[in-house]
Order: C-alpha cells, then sequence, then structure tokens
C-alpha cells in the first residue's frame, strides 16, 4: 500500500465530507479507520465496541488517531494528532474536546456511535448535530483506485496457496488448519471470513478469505482431481448497470454479491436485499453463487475476475507442480 | 498439564443463569428491552457464538439480540445451533436502512409494542440514526446492565475460561520451541492458529502477537506515557538470537476468551541480567496473588505490586496491573487503569470475578519481562484458571 493510495482515499473522504457539509468525521469502524489513515491496528476478530478510532477535522484537514505510540501510525500523522487508549470516558472526553475544530463543529459525522458517545458529544461539542456518515463511507469506498484492485488481486493469489495446502493433502485430519498456515506462510495471519472445506464425495468445497496488507482476498468453489468447475453465470453478469434482476436471474443456487475491498463491504445483494442496486464500473465484488466464489472488478466490458488461479492455465491445484 | 484436565461445564446452566443476571440488572435499573449487537454481548445474552472472522464479515453478519423483562430472548441470527433456548428469527442487517423494519419489530416483541421507556443498546448504527426507530426511547449504554452481569462469573463460566486457557496454553508451549533465529512472527502465528485447529478450537481471538522489544525505551517508539509501546501488532519481524520477545495470544472456548502472555527468548537461554528481570517478575506476582481475595480492594492489590517492585509501577501505564476476562479478552475488574486511584479503592473483589495478572518489570538496557496468569477470585483467596505451566527457559 503506497503512501500515494493513503493520501487519495484520504482525499475522497474529505472531499465527501466537504459535499455533505460535515465539520467533523469521527470513525469507529477500524476498517473506515483505515481507508482514511492508513492505520493498521491490532487485529482482534468480531465485532468491536465503539470508539472513536480517528477523527478528521474539515476546517484544518487534519486527522486525529486513537493510539498511544508512533508505530504503525502512517507519517502524515504528527504525534501531536494522537489521542491514547484510555478506559476513562472523561479523559477520552477531554481528548475530543482538545481536537481542534471539533468543539465547534456544527454537524459530526459518525460511521456508528453509542448512546455514550452521544451524550458525550453534547458536552464537547455542545450544540452540534450527529449525522449518520455510514453511507458517506460506503459510497466513497464502493469504487476502487486501481492500487486498491492490484491489492485485492494479490491478496487473492495468497488465498489460493490455502486452497492448494487444502487440495494437495486431501487426507488430512485438520484441513483448514493446513489452508491458514499455508496463507501465514506468505505473511497472511488473518483470515476474513469463515473458512469451509467439506468433502461430498469426490468433490471436495473450499471456501477460504485472508485479510492481507488491510485487502480482502477470497475465494470458493468445488474441486474435482484439482480443477475448480466452471464459474457461474453470475460472476460474468457482474457488469456496469447490472441489475438485481439481472443478478437474480444469472444465479442458479444460494447467491451473494457484496462489496470487498478493506474487507466486506456494500454493496449486498442477495435474493432478498439489494432490490434497488445497480453495479458500477471500479466496484470490486466477492461473487458467490451456491458454492462458487470469485472476487470480480466491474468494468466497462466483462468483469475482471480478480481470484483467477495464479497459475498457468490447466495445471492442477494442488499438485504442487 | 493436558489440554483435557479441564474442568466440566454445562452449556444449558451457564446460559439460563446468564440470562437470569441480566433480567436482574435490566429490573434493577428500569430497562424495558436491551438490544445487542456486540457479537461477544449477543452471546453473554443469548448463547449464539459466532465464527471469529474479520470484524467486517462480522458486522454485516451479525447476530442480533433483544431481551425484554420477560418471555424468551429474540435472536436474529442464520443457523444458531440448535439447542439454543432463545426464539430463532431470520437475520436483520442492522447497517441496511431496508432491514429497520425487521429490528423495529423485533423490539416490539420484546417491549410488547411500547416504544418508550429506558433502552440499553451498545451501538447505534447510521441505519438506526436515520430511521429514527429509537427517538421515543431513553437510550443507555448496555454495558450498564451487562457490565455488572458478567462480573461475577458462574462456575460454568469459569470451566469454559480454564479449558480456553489450558488448549492456548498447550499450542504455546508448543510453537515456543520453534522461535528460533531467522523465524518469522507470522511462521509462528501459523504454527500456533494450525495447533489450536487440531486441539479442536476453531476461534483464534487476536492475531498472535510476537513482539520482538526494545531493549531501551528511547530506542522503542515513541509513546504518550513514555514507557514501552505493546502490542503494537506492525509488521512480520524476523527473530535474531539476541531478541527477547514478548508473546500474547488468545482463542474462545464457547465464547470466552483466554489470555497467554509470556516473555521468550529466542533459541538461547536467557543472560543472568534477563533472568533477574524475571525474579523481580515473580516477586511482583507472589506480592499480588498474597494479597488477592473476596473483600480486598483492587488499590490494595496494586499497592502490594509497586511495593514488590521498589516503588515503581510494575505495569505498562497505558493498560493495567490486571484485568477480568469472559466474553472478551479485557474486562472489568481492572487494576491501576487510568479510571484513578479511588475507582481502586473504590472496587472490591468478590468470590466468581476473574483477573488476569500482567506485570511487567523493566530495567532500561536490559528490558522488560511480561507473563500472563488466570486467577479466579473463592471465597477464601483465588485459584488458578489454566495450568499455569512453567516460564522456561526462565527458571524460579
Amino acid at each position: 500500500m503506497t503512501s500515494e493510495l493513503v493520501a487519495a482515499r484520504r482525499r475522497r473522504v474529505l472531499d465527501a465530507m466537504s459535499e455533505r457539509g460535515v465539520d467533523a468525521l469521527v470513525l469507529g469502524r477500524q476498517d473506515n479507520v483505515g481507508y482514511s489513515t492508513g492505520m493498521a491496528r491490532l487485529w482482534t476478530s468480531g465485532t468491536r465496541p465503539f470508539g472513536a478510532g480517528c477523527v478528521l477535522i474539515a476546517e484544518t484537514q487534519r486527522t486525529h488517531l486513537l493510539s498511544s505510540w508512533d508505530a504503525g501510525i502512517p507519517e502524515h500523522v504528527p504525534f501531536d494528532d494522537l489521542y491514547p487508549i484510555t478506559w476513562n470516558p472523561e479523559i477520552m472526553a477531554s481528548s475530543m474536546a482538545a481536537i481542534g475544530g471539533l468543539s465547534t463543529a456544527r454537524r459530526i459525522g459518525v460511521d456508528t456511535c453509542s448512546p455514550g458517545f452521544i451524550r458525550a458529544a453534547a458536552r464537547f461539542s455542545p450544540g452540534a448535530q450527529i449525522v449518520p456518515c455510514d453511507d458517506l463511507m460506503a459510497s466513497v469506498r464502493a469504487v476502487k483506485l486501481v492500487e486498491e484492485i492490484e491489492l485485492v488481486r494479490s491478496a487473492c493469489r495468497v488465498v489460493w496457496s490455502g486452497v492448494e495446502a487444502v487440495l494437495s493433502r486431501s487426507d488430512a485430519p485438520t484441513p483448514i488448519g493446513n489452508a491458514l498456515a499455508a496463507m501465514t506462510a506468505l505473511g497472511a495471519t488473518i483470515p476474513s471470513s469463515e473458512p469451509v472445506v467439506r468433502h461430498e464425495g469426490d468433490t471436495t468445497v473450499v471456501d477460504l478469505g485472508a485479510m492481507v496488507g488491510l485487502y480482502e482476498g477470497g475465494v470458493g468453489g468445488r474441486f474435482v482431481d484439482g480443477r475448480r468447475e466452471h464459474a457461474p453465470a453470475l460472476v460474468d453478469a457482474c457488469r456496469d448497470g447490472a441489475t438485481h434482476e439481472d443478478l437474480a436471474q444469472s444465479s442458479t443456487g444460494p447467491w451473494l454479491v457484496r462489496g470487498l475491498g478493506m474487507g466486506y463491504e456494500t454493496p449486498m445483494i442477495d435474493a432478498q436485499r439489494g432490490q434497488d442496486l445497480t453495479l458500477m464500473t471500479g466496484m470490486v465484488l466477492s461473487v458467490t453463487d451456491g458454492d462458487h466464489r470469485d472476487v470480480v472488478a466491474v468494468t466497462s466490458s466483462e468483469p475482471d475476475v480478480l481470484s483467477t488461479p495464479p497459475y498457468p492455465a490447466g495445471r492442477l491445484v494442488g499438485s504442487g507442480a | 498439564m493436558s489440554a483435557d484436565d479441564h474442568l466440566t461445564y454445562d452449556v444449558g446452566r451457564m446460559r439460563r443463569e446468564r440470562l437470569s443476571r441480566l433480567r436482574h440488572h435490566m429490573a434493577a435499573q428500569d430497562v424495558v428491552a436491551t438490544v445487542l449487537l456486540h457479537e461477544p454481548h449477543v452471546a453473554y445474552a443469548s448463547g449464539h457464538v459466532g465464527p471469529a472472522v474479520d470484524s467486517t464479515h462480522a458486522v454485516y453478519q451479525r447476530p442480533v439480540a433483544i431481551i425484554g423483562q420477560e418471555g424468551p430472548v429474540h435472536l436474529f441470527a442464520d443457523h444458531p445451533s440448535s439447542d439454543l433456548a432463545a426464539e430463532i428469527h431470520p437475520s436483520v442487517f442492522p447497517e441496511l436502512d431496508e432491514s429497520i423494519a425487521g429490528l423495529v419489530e423485533g423490539i416490539g416483541m420484546a417491549t410488547g409494542t411500547r416504544s418508550v421507556g429506558r433502552l440499553a443498546i451498545d451501538e447505534v448504527t447510521g441505519a438506526m440514526l436515520r430511521s429514527g426507530l429509537l427517538d421515543g426511547f431513553d437510550l443507555v449504554d448496555a454495558g450498564r446492565v451487562l457490565g455488572p452481569a458478567r462480573l461475577v462469573k458462574t462456575e460454568d463460566e469459569l470451566a469454559c475460561i480454564d479449558r480456553a486457557q489450558r488448549i492456548n496454553e498447550v499450542a504455546m508451549e508448543e510453537v515456543r520451541t520453534a522461535c528460533l533465529p531467522g523465524v518469522r512472527r507470522s511462521e509462528l502465528a501459523g504454527m500456533f492458529i494450525s495447533r489450536v485447529r487440531q486441539l479442536g478450537v476453531d476461534n483464534v481471538l487476536i492475531d498472535p502477537i510476537f513482539q520482538p522489544m526494545p531493549r531501551n525505551l528511547s530506542d522503542g517508539p515513541r509513546t504518550s506515557t513514555g514507557h514501552v509501546a505493546f502490542p503494537t501488532g506492525v509488521g512480520d519481524p524476523l527473530f535474531n538470537e539476541e531478541d527477547l520477545v514478548w508473546v500474547d495470544t488468545g482463542i474462545g472456548v464457547e465464547g470466552y476468551a483466554s489470555d497467554y502472555g509470556r516473555t521468550w527468548v529466542v533459541g538461547r537461554d536467557p543472560s543472568s541480567a534477563e533472568q533477574d528481570l524475571f525474579r523481580r517478575w515473580s516477586a511482583v506476582m507472589e506480592a499480588s496473588l498474597a494479597t488477592i481475595g473476596p473483600g480486598v480492594t483492587l488499590a490494595e492489590v496494586g499497592r502490594a505490586a509497586i511495593g514488590a517492585n521498589r516503588g515503581t509501577i510494575p505495569w505498562l501505564p497505558h493498560f493495567y496491573l490486571a484485568h477480568g476476562l469472559g466474553v472478551e479478552s479485557a474486562e472489568m475488574p481492572m487494576i491501576g487503569t487510568d479510571l484513578g486511584e479511588r475507582f481502586d479503592e473504590q472496587f472490591v473483589l468478590e468470590p466468581g470475578m476473574v483477573l488476569v495478572l500482567e506485570p511487567v518489570v523493566w530495567e532500561d538496557g536490559v528490558g522488560g519481562y511480561r507473563a500472563e496468569e488466570v486467577v479466579a477470585i473463592t471465597d477464601t483467596g483465588w485459584r488458578p484458571l489454566g495450568g499455569w505451566p512453567d516460564y522456561l527457559p526462565f527458571k524460579s
């Protein structure tokens, strides 16, 4: 991830704040913090309780980050713009009050929040209106920059090493453990989704995902003798302008088309949800139909499949050759 | 010591007792309904434990639990385990505007369609803010009812923590022998993750930490406290023979977290100066443990630890001397945090509370020793949770 990419993402967020008249943006979701700042916090699984992970200020264009140290902090954030981790809500409120431009903000955007935050904000930013900005972040993130697409493509390559590990040792007692270990050998120690390995007769069903440098990779499918069954029509249907109806008609099994980038993102389209949504060029999507999953980038013509196996065509997965 | 050498637990009884505690605190605080989106909270109230996935996946696939003052827990989740006592409903997606009607219905089921009164909730999503669905309620943080409920563990909860801790220990004691010069953090993480799976546990709750530590505070990252930065979770370091490595891992059993911490050297024996650090750490542990028991304040434990460390605080000032452990890996009670002296003076330990002691002793030029051990407060003192393996290659 280059500093140019981080700067470009931050610029997009600040521009979106300006368009919506948001004076300060308080982000609690770690993926939104990572998008806006480039910071990678120590990964813990599952949901996190809400806390102000970063604060962006429109007036000063500065980024204030929750951290007690400068390790892992992007260069554009000076030490003085860090506020420390704390167990004490009063200390957190003081940290917020000390951020230039927050106490005078009229509109504070949040990606999510809690009753405690709403109460605290009424004190450190009296008179400010709390504005939901989860949709602001979602729309900024939906269309990917070129470098982001390449980061997802290389994350998918890492995930293939997990598939390879499963198929090369079909009798292993803990194939998922082997898959995860194979991905860690490429530095990817964080699984994104719940790993699936299942045997159905001669068929091995695999679905794996990993976070690699803040971007997600994933792939899934039904494998017989090292060959993955053909991609379903749904993958090819992910084109600019495709509607819910287009996707539904192309699907053959239970299906899900959802945003993929710095993890699970919007749009979220399946049989029940996303009736009004339309795909756009630049979206990156995880496309599941039955047991098959590919990751694609929507382009102005046919989709760019980012989860193509990183091997020569015809090579059997798991053969190690 | 084996991972199978564990206490037994009754999951059904554990769920019933937890719900009854939660409802007790709801009634005491006049809370008409509790709406839970945070996974450990949902697990506590409903028994539903999801897979350990990235937070973004957890958010978009999360179960939601809604609890009224009486009646069943309403759990909105796909494929929950079949033995839950909760009433199961299809998933709702609190992130999506189109799903808000389902949430309104759920809250109605729990409150008997009242839309006034005090509602405890742990997260208010953007879609909730836009919809105004919570507008009639007096909102309070769900921690106000969950916090006191979770503070004192049942015997079954303690057994789950004990089991998680033992499995974690077995896996890490094996990984330790692989921490050699030229090995990367990611290799050790891979060994740990696959070993834990072999031991029958799927949920690794934290990206495994194997962090080489500086020998001098001035060599490390700049910090707000002036002490050392840990855990930074940065990069994929390659270990050298001279490294002193702080390790920290955690897994989940029935939703209960373990917390394993040790200091490792890399393919050598500790130097005598490092061994001295460990002795001082042991003295801090002994002094803390000698103080811990029912009726004791957190401040008394903190003072005992400081007394055994020549008057200096033997813990990381951005953290604590000790923290609780349960459905989250750091919860109340916490000793020595920035909540301040007054908090520690007023907080009295009770039987059933859990503490993870994690003293840190530091000698600039030598470095630091850090390890963690878990205790449960008993009627007369404390007992260990987990097997408390040796601190090899450090020796008492």
